[in-house]
């Protein structure tokens, strides 16, 4: 058979907060379907989808937990970010107030899960930058100084909504290869196919065994 | 069962059986049962296979077979196959310097303590400072000869492996892994590792089996801990979809591979027990264009007896190398494979830069010579992938004798149908020959020409006239009439006869015997892009009384595109993905919001829902608790049914129910807590629906305190909220009327007064009062009343009103008697005054009231010829709501009879208490 995996050898659990109406819902349909949702109604509860992707060779199943971001389920989301690997937090660039209440997803996120879920901050709906309210830099700054990565994407456009989960995959598998992620430890986030056969494919030459038989 | 008992029973004091476990253990290619255990002693481990019966209870069930040491260099492993399966089960090696073992073990938690306890040992026995452990007291168990020789040369003890066979492996194997496993660490190279599992290997090949590779992930899963065994239980989860896309890309195989034509030589030679004495260039040249792959078989190898009683012949390296010299001069080879059967031999050659497209490599024999099964006459068969496609080859030496072709066809058919190949993976079962796409068959078939004398073929063969010869051939026959070899094609015969010559000549035998010749090596094949290029014999060769044949054929062989395969395999893992998002249950739900308007104390409020499945597949769903909270939904609600199954399509109606009693009464009222919460839907594997639930509740005198109630001169849902919020946080304060108070407090609350008033003037001579229950509804039309509005008269029968007194009384948060009275007050219980002096020092509320309902009930008792009412059933029904135990405190019989003296005390005497 072929060379490539059959398939993914790591699952990893993703968790997409922020505020009401940020368009955190759009951005995983537009990530696990490629299209854009026009009338998304409120997510009331969690909803949640997953992809496969790839990073630097190994299939990794993305599981996406899309959490509801009204004020008033914010105590019962929380239930939901144990475990996670990436945590994906969502701004809208036109609201100026989502930008705000930033810092108190990123208290919840840093509380709740384990030091080393990686933050992608995401600033949405970057298509309208006419009603911008946000810019650019002033997010960006907020990342470094919190140590997210950062992204403005659009899930109307698809702009940079691929590159969001992403690159969060990136920096989780680089997590792992440098052990900074203990793939035992609870509540990783990630699971592991102990091993991922090749198939009984020759890659190396074959050298006979025995003298006199020799090449 | 456990049973180690067995075990301990029949060792010594100082040792002891850790662990024992029923397993399989291959002797000589027989599977025998076993009992193999762990056994420590003095910190020394050993591991003792023991032969036993079914089920070993006591010692007399079991006996020592073989003890083996765990010293330093002693590897525990476990074999993997290639996919392993959860559940399936496991194969340990056990190797050191001189031992090499292997136990199949069932999936069992007693099968993975041994694996983990004896990988813990060896662990141990690497760490240890001790040098060399000694192992003593193992001497007893072993033979004296072992003991005495080893131990002394070595210095440390080291058994004598007592099985041959497996003793061979031993150290081939020790030598594929290298250095790898040393010291019960596994650090095989991927190099190494893809060489043990891919190149063959001779001394594997002779008992016919390639040994899985060793899985270095897998050991080191296999001692599990907490967070591993998540992962273990995903594993099912990855194997499943494993499956699927190999099913998927089979089914679409066509749509990323093309074929492409490659050349391959087949040989077939009977060498009579000869060694090589010429150049066979002449046979394996094949023409001017060099195959691609070799396929080179022999028969009668040897034919001396040790050859067929040990298996082991010096010839089979004579003619390997002979082949490799013959083999076309302008192209390099590899050797894949090699298997032997006694003097039946088949080696795989490959062009060099071919071999990395050959994989999944399995080699078999059988026999099928005396008995059935001796390996003088028989079949050696390997089977490969090429690219993507399968092939098998099988080389055979059916029985001999012109008048035996019955016996000949009865051969073809045992090899058909026992020689089969390991599948790679372990859960589809063996492959057979006729399963391959390519089967290439060839051989000493030793059909022979029959039904004509043997001038006349001669002449035949003089004459070329090789048709006419054909009609006379056996197998021809046996072809036609389906006995033998069906679907299986040959090309025409435009060689003479390759059988039977004086040795070293051209000659046809000359022997007494005079054979008449006969096309007994053949060459068939069987496959849809298979075309014969040549197929002829070689006359030039004398070795042996037969001629070597041999056949160029050109194969069609399935290459994968690259990028179609590509391709394919993720639209495959797309449609997969898509599916798995489709089959995430789903339901919809008629309702996603609910609000309980107007809650009442003591009054079930009930809305329903449906939850309809619109999903693919069937759902279990819950509601599940949130983040630190000890239930799904809170006290005052409840959800039935809480969790169930809804088929696809199919409905459920869901039924929330509020019902606000004492316990949650109190904080509601307070306003400390509200009416709200929110529940979560979890679909098993699904998504999770929040159900937010809201409502107002209508603060009631009931569940309030005394206090607060004393201070409320308008009925309750009369007063502003903030105001009975006021009241009812406020600390209950003692003797004292505090100077600040917003309105004077009233002597005792309103609705006590109401409550007992009415049944004053109306139920002193109400027969069986307090002990009569009385309706629901009338509880609601005066709890009503009470909370509301103050009409001159209580709606609803004395009973009604008399255990809305008894309700009022039980749902006070802070009984009439406080609770941090309780103890003094049962104390006190000897004592009239000692009670009154309890009493006393009651907040002035608390004890107005308990004076007033004194009152009453002395009053009752006045008129107990109607009421039927004496002291101790008032004292008992009173005592039980007046003097309550604090929350957490259990009352036992004593202190309930205590109970009962305290009241029965005022309701004696005549008088309040100041």
């Amino acid at each position: 058979m072929a060379t490539a995996p059959y398939n993914y050898s790591y699952i990893f659990k993703y968790i997409i907060i922020g505020d009401m109406g940020v368009g955190k819902s759009c951005l995983l349909h537009q990530f696990t379907e490629k299209k854009f949702m026009a009338d998304c109604p409120h997510t009331i509860g969690v909803e949640f989808g997953t992809r496969i992707i790839e990073v630097s060779g190994q299939k990794i199943k993305l599981q996406i937990w899309d959490t509801a971001g009204q004020e008033r389920f914010r105590a019962v989301t929380r239930s939901y970010y144990r475990g996670a690997a990436g945590a994906l937090m969502v701004y809208d660039i036109t609201r100026r107030s989502t930008y705000n209440h930033l810092s108190s997803w990123l208290t919840d996120a840093r509380n709740l899960t384990n030091p080393n879920t990686v933050i992608i901050l995401i600033g949405n709906k970057a298509d309208l930058d006419a009603q911008r309210d946000v810019t650019y830099e002033e997010a960006k700054q907020f990342a470094e100084e919190n140590g997210l990565l950062f992204l403005e994407a659009s899930a109307k456009t698809g702009e940079n909504v691929e590159d969001a989960f992403l690159e969060a995959a990136k920096k989780i598998y680089q997590n792992i290869q440098d052990g900074s992620l203990d793939l035992n430890a609870a509540e990783s986030g990630v699971q592991h196919k102990p091993s991922a056969p090749q198939g009984g494919r020759i890659t190396n030459e074959p050298q006979p065994q025995r003298e006199g038989c020799g090449c | 069962m456990d049973q180690s008992v067995a075990v301990q029973d029949s060792l010594k004091e100082d040792e002891n059986c850790i662990v024992a476990a029923q397993c399989q253990f291959f002797v000589n290619d027989v599977i025998e049962s076993r009992l193999v255990s762990l056994v420590e002693c003095k910190s020394e481990y050993g591991i003792f296979l023991f032969t036993h019966r079914r089920m070993a209870i006591t010692k007399d069930d079991i006996s020592l077979d073989k003890v083996v040491p765990i010293t330093k260099d002693c590897t525990i492993e476990e074999v993997l196959s290639e996919f392993p399966v959860l559940g399936a089960d496991m194969t340990v090696r056990i190797t050191s310097d001189s031992v090499f073992l292997e136990l199949q073990l069932p999936f069992s938690s007693h099968s993975q303590r041994f694996l983990d306890e004896t990988c813990k040992a060896c662990h141990g026995v690497d760490m240890s400072e001790d040098p060399c452990p000694q192992f003593l007291w193992l001497s007893k168990y072993l033979p004296k000869s072992a003991l005495a020789s080893d131990s002394e040369k070595k210095g440390a003890f080291i058994p004598t492996a007592a099985f041959k066979g497996i003793e061979t492996e031993a150290s081939d194997n020790k030598r594929k892994t290298g250095t790898a496993t040393v010291n019960g660490k596994s650090q095989v190279s991927e190099e190494t590792k893809q060489n043990i599992q891919n190149i063959s290997d001779n001394n594997a090949v002779r008992d016919g089996k390639v040994k899985p590779e060793v899985n270095n992930d897998m050991v080191r899963s296999s001692s599990y801990t907490v967070a591993n065994k998540a992962q273990m239980l995903a594993m099912p989860q990855f194997e499943l979809r494993d499956n699927l896309i190999k099913c998927e890309l089979l089914k679409r195989e066509e749509s990323y591979t093309f074929t492409k034509n490659y050349r391959f030589f087949v040989g077939t030679y009977n060498v009579n027990g000869q060694s090589p004495k010429e150049s066979l260039l002449p046979w394996l040249k094949g023409g001017i264009e060099p195959p691609d792959i070799y396929l080179v078989g022999f028969q009668e190898l040897d034919l001396s007896k040790e050859a067929f009683i040990f298996s082991d012949t010096p010839k089979e390296q004579e003619w390997s190398k002979a082949v490799y010299e013959g083999l076309h001069p302008e192209s390099k080879y590899a050797m894949i494979k090699v298997i032997r059967l006694v003097g039946i031999m088949l080696l795989f050659y490959v062009k060099k830069e071919l071999a990395e497209y050959i994989s999944a490599i399995e080699a078999e024999y059988v026999g099928t010579g005396i008995m059935g099964r001796m390996g003088n006459k028989g079949a050696v068969g390997i089977r490969f992938n090429f690219h993507n496609s399968s092939l098998c080859i099988v080389n055979c030496h059916l029985a001999a004798h012109t008048e035996e072709y019955e016996r000949r066809n009865q051969d073809f058919r045992d090899i058909c149908s026992r020689l089969t190949f390991r599948s790679f993976d372990p859960v589809l079962p063996n492959l057979p020959i006729m399963k391959h796409e390519t089967v290439l068959w060839f051989g000493d078939l030793n059909y022979r020409i029959s039904d004509v004398d043997v001038e006349q073929v001669k002449k035949l063969i003089d004459e070329r006239d090789f048709k006419t010869l054909y009609k006379y051939d056996q197998l021809k026959k046996q072809m036609e009439e389906k006995a033998v070899f069906d679907g299986f094609t040959e090309g025409e015969l435009t060689f003479q006869p390759t059988y039977k010559y004086d040795t070293g000549s051209d000659q046809w035998d000359t022997s007494e015997k005079c054979r008449t010749p006969a096309w007994c090596d053949r060459i068939l094949w069987k496959g849809k892009s298979v075309k014969q290029l040549q197929y002829s014999s070689h006359l030039s060769l004398k070795t042996s009384d037969h001629k070597p044949v041999s056949s160029i054929f050109e194969i069609g062989i399935k290459v994968v595109n690259e990028e179609l395969y590509k391709k394919t395999f993720e639209e495959i893992v797309r449609s997969l993905d898509k599916m798995e998002n489709e089959c995430i249950p789903s339901v919809s739900l008629s309702e996603r919001e609910f609000y309980f308007k107007d809650v009442k104390y003591m009054q079930r409020q009930v809305q329903t829902f449906t939850i309809y499945n619109d999903g693919q597949v069937p759902c279990q769903f819950q509601f599940i608790q949130k983040l630190e909270e000890p239930a799904y939904c809170k006290p005052w609600l409840t959800a039935q049914p809480c969790k169930g199954f809804v088929a696809q399509g199919a409905k459920l109606e869901i039924e929330l129910e509020v019902f606000v009693n004492k316990t949650t009464a109190t904080k509601l009222t307070s306003q400390e807590e509200k009416l709200e919460d929110i529940l979560i839907l979890h679909l098993e594997r699904g998504k999770d629906y929040f159900v937010p639930i809201s409502g107002n509740y209508l603060p009631s005198c009931f569940g309030s305190s005394l206090q607060a109630l004393c201070y409320m001169r308008e009925p309750i849902q009369d007063m502003p909220p903030e105001h009975i919020q006021q009241f009812t946080l406020m600390p209950l304060h003692p003797q004292t009327e505090p100077s600040n108070t917003l309105e004077k407090q009233l002597d005792i609350p309103k609705e006590v007064w109401m409550l007992v008033e009415h049944l004053y003037r109306n139920a002193c001579h109400q027969a069986d009062l307090f002990q009569q229950p009385g309706l629901r509804t009338e509880f609601e039309e005066i709890r009503d009343c009470l909370d509301t509005g103050m009409p001159d008269s209580l709606p609803g029968s004395n009973h009604s009103v008399a255990e809305a007194l008894l309700l009022f009384l039980d749902a006070l948060p802070e009984p009439v008697i406080c609770y941090s009275h309780y103890h003094k007050s049962l104390d006190s219980s000897g004592s009239y005054t000692q009670c009154k002096q309890a009493i006393s020092t009651l907040p002035q509320c608390h004890k107005n009231v308990f004076n007033y309902l004194m009152a009453f009930l002395r009053e009752l008792l006045k008129y107990f010829m109607f009421n039927n009412l004496d002291r101790s059933t008032l004292a008992s029904i009173f005592g039980s709501l007046l003097l309550r135990p604090p929350p957490g405190i259990k009352q036992d019989a004593t202190q309930k009879k205590k109970v009962q003296e305290f009241i029965e005390h005022f309701i004696s005497k005549q008088e309040d208490v100041s």
